[in-house]
């Protein structure tokens, strides 16, 4: 989708779009990780004479760094306090890794090995299991609201699956941190159950019901 | 209206002729008049018709400079006996002096605003000096025996009086700063014990100069010079005998007022002694804490901590306390 | 600082949450290094602090769950670890220097002679406590009474609840303070007590109607204390009075282990007297006792004290040395004492502890050159590699 939206774009010209964006659009994007740069050697090796955009402050080659957790530390952040955010996120992992090394450790045999300890594997996990493929947006036809199934980008289902999990995290009870609740949810996500899981499934449901209405996308 | 025209017409009959075959008339007219006539110029006001021819100044032929004529072994103190700002007619040196672009030879000393704006010492050229010396040679007394060298003028002379003469081009020859006398001296060159050292300091306050060992005072509150020595040399010698004086409140200064840590004083030492004298009877020898100990924990707490010293201090108690 | 040491609380809810996905859980997880054999090179299987030489350095040796109990139960480990304990399901200490050292010293040690004041001292967070730690454990092992304070400043900076002494004008007591201490000397020393069978030297009055007879058990002064809360102060001090005489008698040994001995030379605490004025340390009934066991006048024992920075409060944080932790009287107090610097890692250690992350599947990211870039973030701090690995 996203993809034929963007050859749409170009098609029509380049002279009516307004781009936000310093660079010029035939700069490319900057590799910064050691490691995807030796894995994407022989693509890298055609941008040898292509300007290349300047790396983001915050972005780094470090055992600390992740571009999950880098996307969920932004959308934690209020007010610009990212710093407070990156806190957050950092406490919501150990607690995350605390009770899976817990039981791990208290787990005797087979079990050991199946529990899983790393909290950025599921960290992704959790998104992965709560992104939607569809949406549903309201669409006026003779004069009623009709909620329209439509497809979404890879982009916005990430989004949305980020969204909900820490919407999940912050309806709670004043004496419960964040870090607390967001943990729970994450490992909740991770396993396919919990409330995000959930409401996932629920739009699912609905476009699924909604299906009838598909054409009024384009009529 | 066409009446009028006609006639207008018929009075310029040249002129229509010209009109009519196009050819310009005034070129065949004008050299007519010229030959009746000469143009008359107006002349307003009567004006003297020649020049009046400007007075050419009279000037001396230029001199040749003066060191064209100098002997090559002339006296110099007698060419050039007092401070003068520079004269490139009297100096026979090549001078040359001020900034040009680059690879031009700097201006030569004619002419040259450089070498007059900066001070010169031609007059105190080392003949000079010693011919001057030579002159006064007869006012002066010899160099009194024994004060050869600097190190024994200093311990002959231990105070040093600095005073400053002024002179000024007011009404009145005085100066109020001429009063002012200052004397220092080493403190090493004064004999103290401890105490009176300590007491010295004290009393002097900021006159004495750590960094190096002088104590100064300067006088200037009397209105002689010679009142005011007198008045320092007092000072001095009030301050000096006053420090071995010991008062009886003095025995009553407390840890807090010392300058110094001292392990004698302190409470470091009843407690190594009383480790060390843990099982001793009464009437047994007291065996103080080794000199090596103390020293330590006087340079522990004097120079402050870090690791060195901390790390001497350990090893020193572990010694004491055979641990 | 002490405040940065942040705690998670209510993590139980969570693992009680999760207990029901533990069974089902598939991973797709990189599998840390399995562990067949219980001892790997970072381990010794010797736990018996007693025993330990430069041979077990850099290593880690497990202390048994009841007697991790028996000492740690009041406190004694730093909140951080005890969490860190509780996840990894086992009490690991690493056998460091500064403790090796100062068990060398008390093994050497002659008891006849006065007591001999150890001074710990370090940066913050390179393991001062745990170095007391395991000198505990050792005194526990080895038949030492403990007088053991967790983290003195607690007292000084918030005490449960603050109170004019009865018998001495001026003073202030921390009853409920003075009561949890001595639950945590019964914790530590019951079994002992019980076996020594020591009895006091003389009568003890608190009241017209309460005394404890000279004679009575030990164990029963305590127990009084902890029962009548309101003598508990004056009970503590009766104790370490009895205590200092009882091992300089030659009946018992004991092994003092202050932790954040400073605080006890603070100017000020955070007690406020009846005319709304901060008082000073020494106006505290706790802080007498606990100065005067630390003094040299006794013999059959060891004092090991720590000072630290973080004991202390803003404006007098400047350095973490003795001299200056501790001030004139608190220098002239201890004065000679053997100072004991507790360092970062060294890289034998950090390596050693990095491979029990790894054990404990506590790091699970292990990109190349991660040791090094921990190494260089953390300057080879334990508390601060601690918490730079909370996240990985």
């Amino acid at each position: 989708m996203s993809f034929l939206s963007r050859l749409a774009v170009k098609s029509s010209g380049f002279s009516c779009i307004r781009r936000m964006s310093v660079y010029p659009q035939h700069y490319a994007e900057p590799v910064v990780q050691k490691n995807k740069q030796i894995e994407q050697k022989s693509e890298l090796a055609k941008l040898h004479h292509v300007p290349i955009k300047a790396a983001v402050n915050k972005a780094s080659d470090t055992v600390f760094h992740d571009d999950t957790k880098e996307k969920m530390v932004n959308y934690i952040t209020k007010k610009g306090n990212s710093a407070l955010a990156r806190s957050l996120l950092s406490k919501t992992m150990e607690l995350i890794k605390r009770t899976q090394t817990e039981h791990m450790n208290l787990a005797k045999g087979d079990d050991k090995d199946k529990i899983n300890t790393n909290a950025e594997t599921l960290l992704k996990q959790a998104v992965e299991n709560c992104r939607p493929l569809l949406q549903v947006t309201a669409i006026k036809r003779g004069g009623v609201n009709y909620q329209v199934p439509v497809p979404i980008t890879t982009k916005r289902s990430y989004f949305l699956a980020m969204k909900w999990l820490l919407e999940a995290a912050r309806e709670k009870e004043r004496k419960v941190s964040l870090p607390e609740k967001l943990a729970w949810e994450i490992l909740d996500a991770a396993h396919g159950q919990g409330r995000v899981v959930k409401r996932k499934d629920d739009l699912h449901r609905q476009c699924e019901s909604n299906r009838a209405y598909a054409h009024y996308r384009w009529s | 209206m066409s009446t009028g025209l006609t006639r207008v017409w018929e009075r310029l009959p040249l002129k229509k002729q010209a009109a009519q075959s196009g050819i310009r008339v005034f070129s065949q007219q004008q050299p007519e008049i010229e030959d009746e006539e000469e143009f008359r110029v107006l002349n307003l006001r009567t004006v003297k018709q020649q020049f009046q021819r400007r007075r050419e100044v009279r000037r001396d032929p230029v001199t040749p400079p003066r060191t064209n004529r100098m002997a090559v072994d002339q006296d110099w103190t007698a060419a050039w006996p007092a401070p003068r700002s520079f004269h490139p007619a009297s100096v026979p040196l090549p001078l040359r002096q001020g900034f040009t672009e680059r690879g031009a030879a700097a201006p030569s000393k004619f002419a040259n605003a450089e070498l007059m704006k900066i001070p010169n010492f031609l007059h105190l050229t080392p003949p000079a000096i010693r011919q001057q010396c030579e002159a006064i040679k007869k006012f002066c007394s010899p160099w009194p025996k024994g004060l050869e060298t600097e190190a024994k003028w200093q311990r002959h002379f231990p105070v040093e009086v600095i005073t400053t003469d002024y002179l000024q081009s007011l009404p009145t020859i005085r100066n109020l700063e001429a009063r002012r006398v200052t004397i220092s001296l080493k403190l090493s060159d004064l004999k103290f014990d401890a105490h009176a050292r300590d007491k010295f300091l004290r009393l002097v306050g900021d006159r004495y100069n750590k960094d190096t060992d002088t104590v100064t005072f300067v006088t200037d509150r009397c209105p002689l010079r010679k009142q005011n020595y007198d008045y320092a040399m007092y000072l001095l010698t009030a301050c000096y005998h006053e420090s071995f004086v010991t008062e009886p409140w003095e025995a009553s200064k407390s840890e807090a007022d010392m300058e110094v840590y001292l392990f004698e004083r302190n409470q470091s030492k009843i407690a190594a002694e009383g480790i060390l004298n843990w099982s001793a009877k009464e009437g047994d020898n007291k065996i103080s804490p080794p000199p090596a100990y103390a020293q330590c924990v006087e340079q522990l707490i004097n120079e402050g901590e870090n690791e060195y010293n901390l790390a001497k201090y350990k090893e020193e108690v572990k010694k004491m306390l055979n641990v | 600082m002490k405040m940065i040491r942040n705690r998670f609380g209510n993590l139980s809810r969570v693992s009680v949450q999760l207990q029901r996905h533990v069974q089902q859980m598939a991973t797709s997880a990189a599998v840390a290094p399995a562990e067949g054999a219980t001892i790997n090179e970072f381990r010794t299987a010797v736990a018996n602090p007693g025993e330990h030489s430069a041979l077990q350095l850099a290593k880690f040796y497990t202390i048994p769950a009841e007697q991790k109990k028996q000492i740690f139960t009041g406190g004694g480990l730093p909140k951080q670890y005890e969490l860190q304990i509780k996840t990894f399901t086992e009490a690991c200490l690493m056998v460091r220097n500064p403790a090796l050292e100062l068990l060398e010293y008390i093994k050497g040690a002659d008891l006849t002679k006065p007591v001999v004041r150890y001074v710990l001292y370090g940066e913050n967070g390179t393991g001062k406590t745990l170095t007391m730690a395991h000198v505990l454990h050792y005194g526990a092992l080895n038949d030492f009474l403990l007088v053991h304070v967790p983290w003195a400043p607690n007292w000084m900076k918030r005490p449960k609840e603050a109170s004019n002494a009865a018998g001495q004008e001026g003073m202030i007591d921390l009853p409920f303070d003075a009561a949890a201490w001595l639950v945590h000397f019964k914790n530590q020393n019951g079994k002992l007590l019980q076996r020594l069978q020591l009895k006091t030297g003389k009568e003890y009055v608190w009241s017209k109607r309460e005394s404890t007879p000279a004679g009575s058990p030990l164990l029963e002064l305590v127990e009084h204390g902890i029962a009548r809360i309101k003598y508990a102060s004056e009970t503590t001090a009766a104790l370490i009075s009895e205590l200092k005489q009882l091992s300089t008698a030659g009946q018992c040994k004991v092994m003092v282990a202050i932790d954040g001995f400073n605080a006890f030379f603070h100017p000020i605490t955070r007690i406020f007297s009846d005319n709304k004025q901060r008082v000073t340390p020494d106006r505290i009934t706790l802080t007498q006792p606990f100065l005067d066991i630390t003094n040299y006048d006794w013999t059959n024992g060891v004092c090991i004290l720590s000072v630290d920075k973080i004991a202390m409060t803003e404006g007098y944080m400047d350095s973490y040395m003795p001299r200056y932790l501790l001030g004139q009287a608190g220098f002239e107090h201890l004065d000679p004492f053997v100072p004991v610097h507790v360092d970062n890692y060294t890289d034998k250690e950090f390596h050693s502890y990095i491979n029990y992350y790894l054990d404990r599947h506590w790091i699970n990211k292990t990109p190349q050159g991660f040791e090094e870039q921990l190494k260089f973030m953390s300057n080879k701090n334990p508390y601060s590699l601690m918490q730079l690995v909370r996240a990985l």
